[in-house]
């Protein structure tokens, strides 16, 4: 047998068609591709909802029943931010890199670490640091998804508000040196921030 | 009679009389009125004012910012009173008022000093602790040697570890790491004056305002009148409010932040000269 005539699937994909056009093969692919990478954006984005968020008990009885007594949850303007909009990134580099870490959860989601109250109770400096710490090194990328310094008019804000964002704008703060605990309960225990 | 027995007769009758005019109560009708809004604070002493896992505001505070200078607005306390009511803040069960106003005059003349307050004490309280008095109004004066004492008002003297604070000793009372207030204060059960201080401890007598109150209940409003030594013209006195109203205690009051009082001087609050 000559070696131009290799039979199995790899060889079969390595030989040139002789019956497709290359047009075939490019409009195939093409639409190949927009159905995959459609469907693997549109399976990401279900996991970005609060419904999807929520479906785990953990979420759902813990930091959930939290977040819905909070502004970011009900408001006068209508405007709500759900889980995803606080602690998933926008672009999406650096989404793809939060959902890989976030399979860790998955794991321990299997394994039960948070599933019951005490349990959360337990872990829940921990992880309040983690995402503390996360959004401390990004600047508090996904607060100024909708808040920003730019179009922030202080003069506008509460007496103590105006007056702290004045003091962090000049010391060039970050939301979450001084938002913790805003849309869940403040862990116990927490440290005190070092640079103060 | 000798020239120096006439000059000395002539000067104890000046004495007497400037004495007579000096202790002559003030026309309060040409005393503006400024209102103090008072409040309860729930479990924030001291040390969770300074904490910025607390208290985001601590920040300011060690830039040098009052209480007041963030926390009042157009007239009002700008505070969260969901949060300080809840749970986390007032463990024991918050009063139905969070906050109400006192109508605030001060007065001076060379010996004393005058403070009338005026205000409709509310019911509806979280804790009946004092039996005896259905109200008790207090004013702690604070001296240079309390630190931030202007800024920070009572709160230097209040403390997590004191009397009726969560988990605290039954037995302990306000206190100052530095310097010391002066107390004063009006119980409503026969009209009784305490003259005390805060040090390392609270004391209800043996200070040094000699100071003197009259108050009453008229209609559902209270008016106290309080005389106390006046601590010096030119100077802004750091001073602030607490009431107990509806037979409360310990740190069930309603407590002002701190203000200043000028005295002659800049102050918060102006005090008019008689």
């Amino acid at each position: 047998m000559a070696d131009n005539e290799k039979s199995g699937f790899l060889a079969m994909l390595r030989r040139p068609s002789a019956k497709y056009s290359l047009l075939s093969i490019l409009i195939v692919g093409f639409a190949s591709g927009i159905f995959f990478w459609g469907g693997f954006n549109t399976g990401m984005e279900a996991t970005n909802t609060l419904e999807f968020c929520i479906g785990c008990h953990e979420m759902r009885d813990n930091v959930y029943q939290e977040y819905k007594k909070t502004i970011h949850y009900s408001n006068r303007t209508g405007v709500r931010a759900v889980c995803s909009d606080c602690h998933v990134p926008k672009d999406w580099t650096h989404k793809m890199i939060r959902k890989i870490q976030a399979s860790k959860e998955v794991w321990g989601k299997i394994t039960g670490v948070i599933d019951t109250p005490e349990k959360f109770e337990t872990h829940r400096l921990q992880m309040a640091e983690n995402e503390w710490a996360r959004m401390k090194a990004n600047d508090s990328r996904e607060c100024r998804n909708c808040h920003t310094f730019d179009a922030m008019d202080v003069e506008k804000q509460k007496l103590r508000g105006s007056k702290m964002h004045k003091i962090g704008i000049a010391e060039k703060k970050t939301c979450i040196d001084c938002h913790k605990g805003i849309a869940h309960t403040k862990p116990k225990g927490m440290k005190e921030d070092e640079d103060e | 009679m000798s020239k120096s027995v006439v000059y000395t007769a002539v000067a104890g009758a000046l004495l007497a009389i400037g004495s007579q005019a000096v202790q002559a109560a003030p026309d309060w009708s040409k005393v503006p009125k400024r209102d103090v809004h008072v409040f309860h604070a729930g479990v924030t002493p001291i040390e969770w004012a300074t904490k910025k896992s607390d208290h985001s505001g601590s920040a300011g505070m060690r830039k040098g910012e009052s209480c007041v200078g963030c926390h009042e607005e157009k007239g009002a306390l700008n505070f969260n009173f969901k949060r300080l009511a809840d749970k986390e803040l007032e463990p024991k069960g918050a009063p139905k008022t969070m906050t109400f106003p006192v109508s605030t005059q001060v007065a001076y003349d060379a010996a004393n000093l005058y403070i009338r307050l005026t205000f409709k004490a509310p019911s509806g309280g979280a804790d009946k602790g004092d039996k005896d008095n259905e109200v008790k109004a207090t004013l702690l004066f604070a001296d240079a040697k309390v630190a931030q004492g202007a800024q920070y008002g009572c709160w230097q003297s209040c403390h997590a570890d004191a009397r009726s604070m969560p988990g605290a000793d039954d037995k302990k009372t306000k206190y100052t790491k530095e310097g010391a207030y002066e107390l004063v204060q009006w119980a409503s059960k026969g009209n009784k004056v305490s003259d005390g201080s805060v040090t390392t401890e609270r004391k209800m007598a043996g200070g040094g305002t000699g100071a003197k109150a009259e108050g009453g209940k008229s209609g559902d409003g209270y008016t106290i009148t309080f005389t106390r030594k006046n601590p010096g013209e030119g100077k802004a006195v750091p001073f602030g409010v607490a009431i107990h109203a509806d037979n409360s205690h310990g740190r069930f009051h309603h407590v002002s932040l701190g203000y200043t009082l000028g005295i002659g001087a800049d102050g918060d609050i102006k005090a008019t000269k008689q």
